[in-house]
């Protein structure tokens, strides 16, 4: 008696008896042994005994939950050897489980290993892996580059289908090979789905070396856009497939359809996108189901778009693109929170199901090798590929700004690794019309092993082969990676002053329309957003806590490094200190600030760079502190020294800040700070000294618990060490309460002092307002503008 | 507007620019619009709070010196031929400049130059020595909190040992531009749309 089988697996075939002989090995810990322990069961008549064994009743959850926990074991281990992930991709390792696993089964049951359902894959396997993908795009640096992603995408597709579909055909009629009776049809369908490329596999490879941007969002968006594009070829092609004559209008319809679907499905991911921003606006009672309402309506809007037979893809992508921007500041930090790393959690599930799946599937008999055929097929992927890349590439960089180098058209080109899309697609061709699948499955789990494994390996030492030109290794000095660096901060520095390429016509026509519109619809008010921000603004307030007390908690910076300077006394080291030295600079340089945060489908890089950046700014405002005390206390005859302290968080004579910017937005999250958003560090680092600012104070400290908030500046502050070198006069205790006695003024925003304030108050040295008389000037002027919104 | 943006630009002198710097028209266009996007009080100079109001900059490290590079001495506004004389020292290298003949003035963006205004940025005195005091200060820019001063000024230490060559306990421009001899400085400090 064949039970049901559970729609997520369905087997080839399967006789009960044999499975009944493996359930005896029951619940044991391998998930192998309990994946195939599935259909047979020994149901005892009678009422339900404890200890009897109830599988059929659970058999569905338990295997799924099985497959889960085995892939995520399967992590684990692999991640136990720490060098292992940067030389191997994990889908290596994940195919070579699925491997193992299928080999089992096969091995035990001596049948062909359970094969995913079509319907599975694109209903619950995909969607998160796209979502994910969609919803951490930089969508300016997307937007930027659009062109070119969406020349390689679209083009780029078209021509490795077409090229290998032709080609392929053209070793088929090769009557030696046997192959003939595989239509062109056939072909272009067979082209059409090797063609989808998944190099985000790849950038996991690419964390460490300083990629540039540019490449990253163009594999990026290329394998999102490429995705979509291959999808519906594939459909296009099976249907012509079907159909009985072809006529040139069919062919016409056929891009006509091409592009409604998928204009279509960004509509309706946009649309969707827009109404999950408007119901966020609303939730801040509810913030716990905050997360949910963003995957339902995401996922809503991929089912949708397929119910239309619209590309699910993009209009999932779009979705997640909008949302993404308007969503993440209505809902908590802690929403926030949930919302990526549950999304990450899905897609690293789903993919690895996938490539198990794969792996298992490799094993059995669903293959029929042809030399030819395959051999033929994998050679035509590379250098299709490869040509491809590199004809658009040289077309494409007419058009550019940044022409893309021969080593970006090489990592595109060699980084082109196939991966889930390609093998779901094969295993859907029905096989009424194809009857030789089997050639095809082989052909196309051949190409994946051979891309995934070698060229996944190997592509990050080819890279690193290709970038060294000179290459001294022979003593590396403990300076140079100071140096090194050094220059990569200044050079990021700078292509920050010099800002995105310049000032596009629709994306200002678009920002003005967003702020005017969109955002007053789909925003809430008053939400402090990132964590920086918000500790920023926690120190701000600290700040004038401090000053109004005027009981400054000042710490002294440590001259230890100062006085520790024996001269001419510099001993050689050892090695091994060397080493140590090496080693503890490797670990605390801080990181460059990636613009694009590398897309890692495993793990989110934001944290630590986020803590990095905290690092940074709280020590700036130790130090402008520092500089402002300084700059009190010190005259004018200070010789140059005191111009460095100065220089370096405060400019001598500075404007006082001519307008203050209403503050209506503040994402300032790192790495997503659009220039043209640059009212947002300023507002909110920005704390106007008001009146009534001081009743506000008090007003602030009964609501928030003030203790707290001293441990956590304490911790900060003996944290971050607060030893600038340049201090060199530990500044001395609280100093003439002149400077401070104001409260307030020294509002600093941020860096900005004003010196004639500053003078201003010397001059008149007395304990109380002159302040008032200064602040007046400045006041006129702001009184212009709406009063802040208080930031919290 | 645009038209505006590009006759003023063509009113400073842009062929100066041009020629000076070897900078393309468009990418001067390009730059002149950031310029200006950047002087929020527009009055064709750039303060040091016009360049501290970059979200990203503010989490540089070391994004206070690098805005002081962009002043000259004791000036606190820089108008756009500053801003593009500073930029201009990170124009990458074009192969077929290298063999251009050496009569004319050292353009910018030559391999010295660059070293130069690294050198810079460390060595804030202006007395053409690196300290182990302004070594010390970047040090503690560029690390997290984990270091111990006194780790802190080994490390200083060591990096003057190995450029040091005249036993003066300080880093000469001679003995920076040695140490790096062997660093691809060309790469590092060019940007790539600035050519």
């Amino acid at each position: 008696m064949r039970r049901d089988l559970p729609p997520l697996l369905y087997d080839s075939q399967a006789p009960a008896r044999a499975r009944g002989r493996l359930c005896r090995a029951g619940a044991a810990p391998g998930a192998a042994r309990g994946e195939r322990s599935a259909a047979g069961s020994r149901r005892r008549p009678g009422p339900a005994r404890h200890g009897a064994l109830d599988y059929p009743h659970v058999q569905i959850p338990f295997e799924i939950t099985l497959w889960i926990l085995l892939a995520s074991l399967a992590k684990i281990g692999f991640h136990l050897y720490h060098k292992l992930p940067s030389i191997v991709p994990e889908s290596c390792l994940l195919i070579l489980v699925g491997l193992l696993l299928g080999g089992i089964i096969f091995g035990a049951e001596e049948k062909s290993p359970p094969v995913m359902n079509s319907d599975v894959f694109f209903l619950y396997l995909l969607p998160p892996i796209v979502l994910d993908a969609g919803y951490f795009m930089p969508t300016r640096l997307f937007f930027e580059n659009f062109g070119t992603i969406f020349w390689y995408a679209v083009v780029g597709t078209l021509w490795n289908a077409i090229g290998i579909g032709i080609s392929l055909y053209g070793i088929c009629q090769i009557s030696a090979f046997g192959l003939t009776d595989i239509t062109l049809l056939q072909n272009l369908l067979f082209g059409s789905l090797i063609s989808a490329v998944d190099p985000v596999a790849v950038l996991a490879v690419f964390e460490n070396i300083h990629v540039n941007e540019q490449l990253y969002i163009l594999v990026f968006g290329e394998s999102l856009l490429n995705d979509a594009i291959t999808v519906v070829l594939y459909n296009l092609f099976k249907s012509f497939c079907q159909m009985r004559t072809i006529k040139v209008i069919d062919i016409f319809a056929g891009i006509a359809n091409f592009f409604i679907v998928g204009i279509g499905g960004v509509l309706i991911g946009i649309l969707l996108g827009f109404v999950a921003a408007f119901t966020t606006r609303f939730t801040h009672k509810i913030r716990v189901i905050e997360p949910l309402f963003v995957f339902l309506y995401s996922y809503l809007s991929y089912i949708t778009a397929e119910m239309f037979h619209l590309s699910g893809i993009m209009a999932i992508t779009s979705c997640a693109m909008t949302m993404n921007k308007y969503v993440e500041e209505n809902v908590s930090q802690k929403s926030y929170t949930t919302i990526k790393y549950f999304m990450k959690m899905l897609s690293s599930v789903s993919e690895t199901l996938i490539f198990i799946f794969m792996g298992v599937s490799t094993v059995g008999k669903n293959h029929e090798w042809n030399w030819a055929f395959v051999s033929f097929t994998l050679l035509f992927c590379l250098i299709w590929r490869a040509l491809g890349v590199f004809v658009l590439t040289q077309i494409i960089n007419v058009f550019r700004t940044i022409p893309l180098t021969f080593k970006d058209q090489f990592i595109i080109a060699y980084g082109g690794l196939r991966g889930a899309i390609c093998f779901s697609l094969v295993f859907l061709l029905p096989p009424a019309v194809f009857p030789r699948k089997k050639l095809f499955i082989t052909a196309v789990i051949v190409v994946i092993f051979f891309t995934v494994f070698i060229q996944g390996i190997t592509i990050r030492p080819l890279v690193e082969f290709l970038d060294v030109k000179r290459s001294n290794k022979k003593q590396p000095a403990v300076s140079e990676e100071i140096y090194n660096r050094f220059f990569d901060h200044v050079k990021t520095g700078i292509e920050d002053v010099c800002g995105h390429w310049g000032h596009n016509f629709w994306r200002d026509k678009f920002k003005k329309f967003d702020n005017k519109y969109l955002r007053r619809l789909l925003i809430r008010e008053n939400q402090p957003k990132s964590s920086i921000v918000s500790l920023y603004k926690k120190l701000e307030i600290k700040h004038a806590i401090e000053m109004a007390e005027s009981g400054m908690i000042s710490k002294v910076p440590s001259s230890v490094s100062l006085s520790d300077y024996h001269e001419g006394k510099i001993k050689p080291l050892s090695p091994t200190e060397m080493e140590n030295m090496r080693e503890i600079l490797t670990k605390n340089l801080y990181q460059i600030r990636h613009r694009t945060m590398s897309y890692n489908r495993h793990s989110l890089a934001a944290d630590a760079s986020e803590k990095q950046a905290k690092e940074i700014l709280i020590r700036r405002r130790h130090s402008l502190r520092e500089s402002l005390r300084k700059t009190n206390s010190l005259s004018r005859e200070r010789p140059a020294a005191a111009n460095t302290k100065r220089f370096l968080s405060l400019p001598k004579n500075t404007k006082l800040p001519e307008k203050l910017r209403v503050r209506n937005k503040t994402s300032s999250r790192v790495g997503d700070s659009s220039d043209s958003d640059l009212d947002a560090a300023t507002t909110v680092l920005n704390l106007r000294p008001r009146a009534g600012k001081i009743l506000r104070e008090q007003r602030l400290r009964q609501q928030r618990p003030l203790p707290e908030f001293r441990v956590e500046w304490k911790n900060e502050v003996d944290g971050s060490q607060d030893g600038r070198g340049e201090q060199q006069d530990p500044s001395t205790l609280p100093q003439p309460s002149i400077g401070f006695r104001q409260p307030l003024l020294t509002r600093p925003r941020f860096g900005t002092l004003s010196r004639e304030d500053l003078t201003a108050d010397h001059g008149s040295a007395r304990p109380m307002p002159p302040p008032r008389l200064v602040r007046q000037a400045s006041q006129g002027d702001r009184q212009r503008n709406k009063p802040e919104n208080q930031p919290y | 507007k645009m038209f505006s943006d590009t006759a003023f630009v063509r009113d400073e002198s842009q062929e100066d620019i041009t020629t000076e710097h070897s900078v393309s028209h468009s990418q001067i266009t390009r730059l002149y619009s950031r310029f200006t996007s950047l002087d929020k009080g527009e009055n064709g100079t750039l303060s040091r709070e016009d360049f501290q109001r970059i979200p990203e900059l503010a989490i540089n490290p070391l994004g206070d010196r690098i805005i002081n590079a962009f002043f000259p001495e004791g000036e606190d506004q820089v108008n756009f031929r500053g801003f593009m004389r500073t930029l201009a020292h990170f124009r990458p290298i074009e192969d077929n400049e290298k063999s251009k003949d050496q009569n004319g003035p050292e353009p910018l963006n030559s391999r010295s130059n660059k070293l130069h205004f690294a050198f810079r940025l460390y060595d804030l005195d202006k007395d053409d020595k690196i300290s182990r005091d302004e070594l010390l200060q970047v040090l503690r820019m560029m690390v997290g909190v984990n270091i111990s001063d006194e780790q802190l000024g080994s490390i200083a230490d060591r990096t003057i040992q190995e450029a040091d060559q005249d036993g003066d306990s300080a880093i000469s421009f001679a003995e920076f531009v040695k140490v790096l001899e062997k660093v691809d400085v060309e790469q590092k400090m060019s940007i790539r749309f600035l050519h």
